[in-house]
């Protein structure tokens, strides 16, 4: 079975851009806009990773991250800040949160799949 | 003969005193920048002792009123009745003075017309007091009255010319006081509005640079993917221009982040993360960044690193930035020769140094090049790009780190840029 991955992203490009960059992978994608979006869509069906914005409307991604991590039915799934370099601490932040990694954006969709893959080797 | 003598010796204590009652007021007004309350005090006490006045008042005048800035040696109800703002009846010495703008002198108050129809204050003033000899100067500025102050003795002994001009001169430090404070005020005032319009200007900047990054960052993304042939394949003409509209993007950004962390700057918002790091690893990272560009231009391009180098306190991610600035600038403005990085560590700090084999730098632009939008010739920046910040930025962030930075070079001679700073940084310093 393919591995899914929890897209939280409220930039439709920035979505866009990780879903066609997933679409040559074995992966599967399921987006969320913000962190409440975020949490609705994990208690449907648990994604294998989250690549997690942090500035998002309505719940910013740190606040979504440390639910999840409270969670104990969820706190092992891996999560990848995306964090912006517009702010500062942001990536002490994401960790103190509970993130896993942090991808620095721009992200480059090339770096990205490295890092997601990573956190789930065995797809193709 | 002695008589002469005595009568110079009275004058120079009288001198003296003076002075020293002058310097004792001008030294409460200096000590006392934003405050008027112990300047009016100084200046009524010194003026009263001159004058050998028994009891005085320093009155502001406001409105068409006097308040009480100052009063000295009166009894308590007499200080009640100056709770309120008074207007003096018509007829009395401060009324007088009021309207003539001119010091008003009146040799025995319990003749004046004022006492004759029976003025409240001027009944107070004999009843309570036992005035009888009175002097007032006015406050002046720009010849508009803003006060006075008013002097009175128990015993019929009119004052001297002298004694009330030198009163004027009491009256006078109270007004340079009073606009002190006045232009005080304003300044502390306008500067706490310069700060907030630069602090809002900063905010601005900062808001702007993070907004023209979010349509780059998805131009960027998407070429990426087309040059790695997610959308099929992609003809190798097109992958050319699309590197180039990458490079240009990437270009592009740069600029937009080295205006970003000047405006963080200024903001006093850029904050260093302070984590453990190698500066091995920092120096590959740089060096694997440019050594494309290195390359491209046919420079050698050297690394020199003792094997024993001890691992750091620092922020990594900002202590790179600023190698890649001095780095890139090296081969950016070196045509042939040779670009080298070296590292070394002693006295508990680490030396950086990026040496080129460039057009070297005169004394003169040398002092400018780490200012904000100084390039050495402002030419340069059309044939070469840059924001003419990185330097800038990289000067602060270094000193964040409690080290310096700075440039060795001669016209002709290449050029070394190097920074020093302490192994351990404990604390992020603030920037000179």
């Amino acid at each position: 079975m393919s591995k899914c991955i929890l897209v939280v992203e409220d930039q439709e490009d920035n979505r866009q851009i990780v879903r066609d960059l997933l679409t040559t992978t074995d992966y599967q994608v399921m987006e969320a806009e913000n962190g409440e979006e975020a949490l609705a869509a994990v208690a449907k069906q648990r994604p294998d990773l989250i690549l997690m914005d942090i500035q998002l409307p309505i719940m910013d991604g740190y606040e979504a991250t440390r639910r999840i991590k409270a969670d104990p039915g969820l706190n092992g799934i891996p999560i990848i800040a995306v964090t912006s370099y517009a702010l500062s601490g942001d990536e002490e932040k994401a960790r103190a949160a509970g993130c896993d990694d942090f991808v620095p954006k721009p992200f480059s969709p090339r770096e990205l799949l490295a890092k997601i893959r990573k956190y789930l080797p065995t797809a193709a | 003969m002695q008589a002469e003598v005595a009568r110079l010796r009275r004058e120079l204590d009288e001198a003296l005193a003076q002075q020293d009652a002058s310097a004792q007021v001008l030294r409460v007004i200096s000590r006392s920048p934003g405050e008027l309350e112990p300047v009016f005090e100084a200046v009524l006490a010194n003026a009263m002792r001159i004058c050998e006045a028994k009891f005085g008042h320093l009155l502001l005048y406001e409105g068409d009123k006097f308040r009480a800035a100052a009063l000295h040696n009166v009894p308590q109800a007499y200080r009640d009745m100056w709770q309120q703002p008074m207007r003096p009846g018509p007829q009395t010495g401060l009324a007088r003075m009021a309207r003539s703008k001119k010091e008003f002198h009146i040799p025995d108050v319990t003749a004046e017309q004022a006492y004759l129809d029976r003025d409240p204050l001027r009944v107070a003033t004999v009843e309570l007091l036992g005035a009888r000899s009175f002097v007032a100067v006015p406050l002046l500025k720009d010849n508009e009255l803003v006060g006075a102050i008013a002097i009175y003795r128990q015993e019929l002994r009119p004052f001297t010319d002298k004694q009330i001009k030198l009163l004027t001169g009491f009256a006078d430090q109270a007004v340079i006081a009073i606009e002190n404070v006045r232009l005080f005020d304003e300044i502390q005032e306008k500067s706490r509005q310069l700060a907030e319009a630069s602090q809002h200007k900063s905010q601005f900047v900062a808001n702007m640079s993070h907004e023209l990054r979010t349509p780059l960052n998805a131009i960027l993304g998407y070429t990426e993917l087309i040059i790695d042939n997610i959308y099929g394949e992609t003809p190798s003409k097109m992958r050319e221009v699309l590197r180039r509209i990458e490079s240009n993007g990437k270009h592009l950004l740069g600029l937009i982040n080295d205006v970003l962390d000047l405006s963080k700057i200024e903001a006093g918002q850029l904050v260093l993360t302070l984590a453990d790091y190698s500066l091995t690893d920092v120096v590959r990272t740089a060096f694997s960044a440019v050594e494309p560009l290195a390359a491209e231009k046919k420079l050698a391009f050297n690394v020199e690193l003792p094997p024993d180098l001890p691992r750091g306190r620092g922020d990594e991610r900002r202590l790179t930035q600023v190698l890649l600035n001095l780095v890139g600038n090296a081969l950016k403005f070196t045509d042939a020769g040779e670009v080298a990085i070296t590292a070394s560590s002693g006295n508990g700090c680490f030396n950086v140094a990026v040496r080129d084999t460039g057009p070297g730098i005169s004394a003169a632009d040398q002092e400018k090049l780490f200012r904000e939008f100084q390039q050495a010739d402002n030419s340069i920046t059309k044939k070469k790009g840059g924001t003419g910040l990185g330097l800038a930025i990289s000067k602060h962030i270094i000193e964040m780190h409690g080290g310096r930075i700075g440039v060795v070079s001669a016209v002709g001679q290449g050029s070394t840029f190097s920074f020093t700073l302490p192994i351990t940084v404990k604390h992020q310093a603030r920037p000179a």
